[in-house]
């Protein structure tokens, strides 16, 4: 996005904002629900995010830290267990990751929204989820400035993960 | 139990109905009046700031207090201590965040003003005839202090300061304060125009995760003098006006950010003297002068009120304890220059 158009009238901000929260309630956010290419953020995710994650062998080293500790986090573990293959949603995020912070994977799953709308998810377990990507950031010695440009491509996400 | 049923239901009702509203407004059911919640991840509550709400040192953020996330009810308690070259104080407070939407907070200011006020105290007892207990302008001889109680709303009215990374909209709450100053009389000393009053303000909060870095705008209607501890208005002028103020706090890590603030203040007292009860200072300039105090008008002129700024580093050991430290950069405060001293506050939060 340019960061020209960001100094908007207020008024514009607030128009935007009740179609973005109309968008979001019809499940149908084309930000948050997509299922190819780099995450938009405001300011943006530098070109070498995926190189200093340690490409797509870093990335998978996080992802199962991530699935460590969720297993390990008596708050959602039982989320993940019951609902879907563990493996599978490991091998998914791989890409996801990959995909959301400019690389060249191909993220060959379901949309956000599909794949998470019989859950009724509450923001308390999103947040727990993403406690638990800071630890795996820290397990993997990824530093937490890295750590947070991936942050910054999932957290759109929490629009159509969770339950409203 | 019945003596005390009438003062708890009111309460009860209050607090059901307001549980009931941010439900609504939440869009979720609760199982029950109490939803404790401490979903929030690290450092997203901000601090405590010293009138109480959220948000940075000074600055008000459109955050809410608590570790509550949109599925419940939690709440902080909070300690400041200021130290400046003729001033400190102590701020003890407590906030309560209902579905992360809706705030209340209350403190209580305590402001020894040190020798910042013994030559007013000296002048009172030399008109009183008395060397300890004159009180004559609410000044006691020495080391008056400053009391503020202090009661905050806040709402949360649209965005998300946190996960809508994807666009510019921050995070924007409205919120407001009622301040009771209780020094009445030394108010009237300084010229101040009221002891209470209410300020109201609109914070606009975001975090920009890929630079690591939160952003802060506060517009503040106000007409206090010193956040309020030397009143409201003045002989410059009493009528409430927008003031800006600012954080922008650098994310190190996780649990640590570090940063610094800017809230503009008016400029109500300056450039006067003080008021002695009916007696105008001038009238006993010449009991003054006999004292060799000849200097003392020039001396009791209150100083142009300087904005404050401040820069500083907030840890959190454990995500439901932050601590904050500040130097802070206050200027000039009534008759007193170069208030340069430093912050520490503790908030726990349940």
């Amino acid at each position: 996005m340019n960061p020209i158009q960001s100094f908007k009238p207020l008024a514009l901000a607030a128009a935007l904002c009740a179609a973005a929260i109309g968008a979001g309630c019809a499940g149908g956010d084309p930000v948050a629900n997509r299922t190819e290419g780099k995450t938009p953020a405001i300011i943006g995710i530098p070109s070498d995010s995926v190189e200093k994650f340690g490409g797509q062998a870093g990335i998978d080293v996080w992802v199962d830290d991530l699935f460590y500790y969720i297993l390990a986090d008596n708050r959602i573990n039982t989320i993940f267990t019951t609902h879907g293959h563990v493996q599978r949603q490991m091998a998914l995020n791989k890409e996801l990751e990959n995909m959301v912070m400019g690389g060249p994977a191909h993220y060959s799953g379901a949309s956000m929204s599909a794949a998470h709308a019989e859950l009724g998810l509450t923001l308390t377990q999103f947040n727990a989820v993403v406690e638990d990507a800071y630890l795996a950031c820290d397990a993997a010695r990824t530093p937490y400035h890295v750590c947070n440009q991936l942050i910054a491509a999932l957290a759109p996400f929490e629009r159509v993960i969770v339950s409203r | 139990m019945k003596g005390s049923r009438g003062s708890k239901l009111p309460f009860k009702r209050v607090a059901a109905v307001l549980a009931m509203a941010a439900s609504c407004v939440g869009g979720s059911a609760h199982a029950g009046w109490f939803d404790y919640n401490d979903g929030k991840v690290f450092l997203t509550e901000g601090v405590s700031m010293a009138d109480g709400a959220a948000g940075g040192g000074a600055v008000p953020w459109a955050v809410i207090a608590g570790n509550e996330t949109r599925d419940g009810i939690n709440g902080n308690v909070h300690f400041t201590y200021v130290s400046l070259p003729n001033y400190s104080a102590l701020i003890p407070g407590a906030a309560i965040g209902f579905f992360d939407r809706f705030e209340l907070s209350a403190a209580y200011a305590i402001l020894p003003t040190g020798s910042t006020f013994d030559t007013v105290g000296l002048v009172n007892s030399v008109i009183s005839g008395s060397s300890t207990s004159s009180t004559i302008g609410g000044v006691e001889p020495w080391n008056t202090t400053i009391k503020m109680q202090i009661y905050g709303a806040k709402v949360r009215v649209f965005g998300e300061a946190i996960y809508d990374s994807d666009n510019w909209i921050p995070q924007v709450a409205v919120g407001g304060f009622y301040k009771i100053n209780q020094n009445k009389a030394l108010l009237e000393t300084l010229g101040a125009n009221k002891s209470k009053d209410f300020e109201a303000y609109v914070a606009a909060t975001k975090i920009f995760f890929p630079i690591s870095t939160a952003i802060d705008i506060t517009a503040r209607y106000t007409a206090a003098n010193e956040i309020g501890l030397t009143g409201f208005g003045g002989p410059n002028g009493d009528s409430r006006k927008v003031r800006f103020e600012g954080s922008l706090a650098y994310l190190l890590a996780k649990n640590i950010a570090i940063g610094g603030e800017y809230q503009q203040h008016g400029n109500n007292l300056g450039g006067h003297s003080v008021n002695l009860g009916t007696s105008s200072l001038t009238s006993v300039t010449n009991t003054l002068a006999a004292l060799g105090l000849n200097g003392a008008s020039t001396a009791l002129t209150q100083q142009h009120e300087s904005s404050w700024a401040d820069i500083f580093a907030a840890y959190a050991p454990a995500k439901n304890l932050s601590f904050t430290m500040a130097m802070l950069d206050f200027g000039n405060i009534t008759f007193t220059p170069n208030q340069i001293g430093f912050y520490l506050s503790v908030a726990a939060s349940f």
